[in-house]
């Protein structure tokens, strides 16, 4: 795969190169597509297909293209689900450019150890992180604002170790100046809040939830993740949580989102300990309501016992209402793959 | 040789309130330093003796204590003189403000050397009948918990403030990082004026603290006289009274330069510096007997006893007394606290507990344990909230007054239960949902009914106060953390809660 992509960059920029000695000639310090880069790019790209065999997503990688808005991969470590899930969508390359900032938030926000699922996975969290590099991401933080002692989090959830060793900053909004305050113009309940500054100006946030059982809000899923990114949280409750959740995220619509279902909570949520399942997906999406409304269908409303139907989650339907996402799977791009 | 023992000295005690300082900060989170935090409280023997004595058992951290007590028999009173952090901080300032003072009318001060004596007696009665007024004079105790509450808070603060200014120097940085919580202590001014008193004093005598109150160098005093390194003067004295003079604690009598006053003499060797090389040190055989002794009379010790009893009596029926500590339902003390009459009695109010505290729950009273709990580490919900996985407090605490107790028992002791004021409770009072309190709760003590509304388990509430501290309402929370009395222990099968 690799082989195959970097083949078709050098290409890129080689006739990108040309097309400028074309304007500059006498520029001899810029270099010609030389024929051993020609050939090595051609073999790149008539080798592509052959290999596709292989590994199924690349293939869609190289063209750079998406062929789906929401992509379910199943089966396989959290690296490769992360790598099947993200290939259909046009691959990290579509989201994060060369020497951009990325800003992924995170759930690190309980003391409670992976096996527990209140937060993140961190192998999954470390492939993302990875990924954002490989694409040519100058920096990548990672932020949440923990509910919990952030020291707590950060070392019981194995998170800042795994950010830390893939090279990211894992940074905690507990310090109010990291914050600043927004006006929320298409709010419906929430006017102003303050939000962190970082994910604002970042060039690319991604959302990177896990899909919870909640005694509040019935279910965490990615809209509630960003949740984490307001200073005062708890004074939304006062409001009125749901609309708030989808107030929030009319802000800023995450470019990406990654919902981490390899293990999730069902009772006892959102801080858990409770009981576990180990689903093994991982939903790749450019739809946060999309996303939110798929994850839904992983927990059994408490009184139906059937799967949740993304209109039961009162957050989901809210931020529907407000034009945030398409609610009905039905008229998204699905795509399931599997990882292996 | 003897010219570089000043600066040797100098250095030394440098270092060790350094030392000091560096162990006060690294009292924080992770707390994975090899040495213990608490180091120079465990060496502390005065500390060790009255809290061993009240607790009426053995507290093993507070054995290196006897140690320091061993060495002091050997070279004299080298703690003052050489490592006492107070000792460098009075001797600094006295060399900063008060350096041009010249002490021209020497005053018979016998009287008040006596003083420190009655005053040690006063605190050992009283701080046996559980009225701790020997820990707000003990140095290092009082040293720990000036810089955890006076002088921590401010630095942070300024910290925080200067931290925007850096981060917009640097250029194009887009890096920020979230300032420190900043610590808060409502005692810090009395504590900052007490201290600054002390200080003050120099302007009488150079370490007029040490000399004539402090109750540990008293202790070192009386151990001191049977010293075997003593200082020697051979006939070629002049007289010439510069070692009078440059003593730093007066241990040499005007009258007579050839002898010392064994019992004070801190070994700084400062009179070393003897223009004609009469003074050394040698060692020599114990004598108890000594120049100018203390004048203790009968009547003085029996006055400081009697006062030591009825003060401690006035405490002991003070109303603030009774009212508060054992019926204050509002006092919370740290997880795994001794019984608070002796809990009372053993805590030095050292402060190395509020500095651990990750979340600055813990807070320093004032008169809410009364006024024998003056400087007692109280857990202040509001504030913060005793965090699940920590048992800091406990592991930093010198006189084992809150237990060091491991993370499983930690996390089963009750320090008191919740309680949910339902007229204010936002969803108790009005329909909308909120259950902050449920979803922060760590112990799973706080369950939903079938309106979404919260009701408190109490076979499994902590008292953690989590849930008073996220509270959404304004001012006063609705939920509120009692405290239960004794401290009891949670059944295991009540937790679903396996670490």
């Amino acid at each position: 795969m690799r082989i195959a992509d970097c083949g078709i960059r050098n290409w890129k920029i080689n006739l990108k190169l040309e097309e400028e000695d074309a304007i500059s000639m006498d520029n001899s310090s810029i270099k010609k597509l030389t024929r051993r880069q020609f050939i090595k790019g051609a073999a790149a790209v008539t080798a592509a297909p052959l290999i596709m065999e292989a590994f199924p997503f690349y293939g869609t990688l190289a063209h750079g293209s998406s062929e789906a808005d929401l992509v379910i991969a199943k089966s396989g470590s959290p690296a490769q689900l992360l790598q099947a899930a993200m290939a259909p969508l046009g691959g990290m390359g579509r989201f994060v450019k060369k020497g951009q900032r990325v800003v992924i938030k995170a759930n690190i926000a309980w003391a409670r150890t992976p096996e527990q699922a209140c937060t993140n996975n961190p192998e999954l969290f470390s492939s993302l992180i990875k990924m954002c590099y490989e694409a040519g991401a100058k920096r990548v933080a990672v932020w949440d604002h923990t509910c919990d002692n952030y020291q707590f989090c950060f070392s019981r959830s194995g998170l800042k170790d795994a950010g830390q060793r893939a090279g990211a900053d894992v940074l905690s909004g507990h310090g109010r100046n990291v914050y600043k305050k927004v006006e929320i113009p298409k709010g419906k309940k929430l006017k102003t809040a303050e939000v962190l500054r970082d994910v604002l100006e970042a060039d690319v946030f991604i959302n990177l939830p896990i899909p919870k059982q909640h005694f509040a809000t019935e279910l965490t899923l990615g809209m509630k993740n960003l949740i984490g990114i307001v200073w005062d949280m708890e004074q939304l409750h006062k409001i009125d949580l749901h609309q708030c959740i989808a107030d929030i995220n009319t802000l800023r619509k995450p470019d990406l989102v990654v919902v981490d279902a390899i293990r999730i909570l069902t009772t006892n949520g959102p801080k858990g300990p409770g009981k576990t399942e180990d689903p093994v997906e991982v939903i790749a999406s450019t739809d946060i309501v999309a996303a939110d409304a798929y994850s839904a269908s992983f927990f059994k409303h408490p009184k139906t016992g059937k799967p949740f139907r993304p209109e039961e989650v009162k957050f989901v339907k809210l931020a529907s209402d407000l034009g945030l996402g398409e609610i009905d799977l039905a008229k998204v791009r699905v795509k399931k793959v599997s990882a292996t | 040789m003897n010219r570089w023992i000043p600066l040797l000295r100098r250095t030394v005690q440098a270092l060790s309130f350094f030392f000091l300082l560096y162990l006060v900060i690294r009292t924080a989170f992770p707390l994975e330093l090899k040495i213990p935090v608490d180091l120079y409280l465990r060496l502390d023997p005065f500390v060790a003796i009255i809290s061993i004595l009240t607790h009426k058992g053995i507290i093993e951290r507070m054995f290196p204590a006897f140690g320091v007590l061993l060495l002091v028999m050997i070279f004299g009173n080298f703690f003052c003189g050489w490592f006492c952090p107070m000792g460098a901080v009075i001797d600094f300032f006295d060399r900063l403000l008060f350096r041009e003072k010249k002490q021209t009318k020497p005053f018979d001060d016998q009287p008040l050397r006596r003083f420190r004596y009655g005053l040690f007696i006063f605190s050992v009665i009283a701080g046996l009948m559980a009225f701790q007024v020997m820990y707000l004079l003990d140095p290092i105790s009082l040293l720990t918990r000036t810089l955890v509450i006076s002088f921590f808070p401010p630095v942070i603060f300024v910290f925080n403030h200067l931290l925007p200014q850096v981060q917009s120097i640097l250029p194009k940085s887009p890096f920020i990082v979230s300032s420190i919580p900043l610590p808060v202590f409502k005692v810090n001014l009395f504590i900052f004026i007490f201290f600054i008193g002390i200080l003050a004093l120099g302007v009488i005598r150079k370490r007029f603290w040490c000399r004539y109150l402090c109750p540990l160098g008293t202790l070192f005093s009386v151990f001191s006289r049977l010293r075997i390194l003593k200082r020697s003067v051979t006939n070629d004295c002049t007289d010439c009274q510069k070692c009078v003079k440059e003593c730093p604690v007066g241990a040499i009598p005007e009258r007579a330069p050839q002898s010392y006053r064994q019992q004070d003499c801190v070994s700084c060797f400062k009179c070393l510096e003897c223009p004609p090389g009469a003074v050394s040190f040698h060692f020599n055989r114990p004598r108890w007997k000594t120049v100018d002794g203390v004048n203790l009379s009968r009547r003085y010790v029996l006055g400081s006893f009697a006062f030591a009893c009825v003060s401690a009596l006035m405490i002991k029926t003070n109303p603030l007394q009774s009212e508060s500590g054992l019926k204050n339902n509002r006092l919370v003390r740290p997880p795994g606290s001794l019984p608070e009459e002796e809990f009372v009695a053993i805590c030095t109010g050292c402060g190395e507990c509020l500095k651990v505290c990750p979340n600055n729950a813990l807070q320093s009273t004032f008169l809410e344990a009364g006024l024998s709990g003056l400087y007692t580490p109280r857990l202040v919900s509001r504030i913060g909230y005793c965090e699940e996985f920590c048992n800091f407090c406990g592991r930093v605490c010198p006189t084992e007054a809150i237990r060091p107790l491991s993370l499983e028992e930690k996390r089963l002791i009750q320090m008191g239960v919740a309680h949910i004021d339902k007229t204010r409770c936002i969803a108790w009072d009005t329909e909308k949902i909120c259950l902050v309190c449920n979803e922060q709760c760590s112990y799973q003590a706080i369950v939903g009914d079938e309106k979404k509304r919260p009701i408190v388990k109490e076979e499994k509430c902590t008292g953690c106060g989590i849930c008073e501290n996220k509270c959404p309402v304004d001012g006063e929370s609705a939920i509120i953390v009692y405290s239960s009395g004794v401290q009891k222990k949670l059944k295991p099968e009540n937790s679903n809660n396996k670490g």
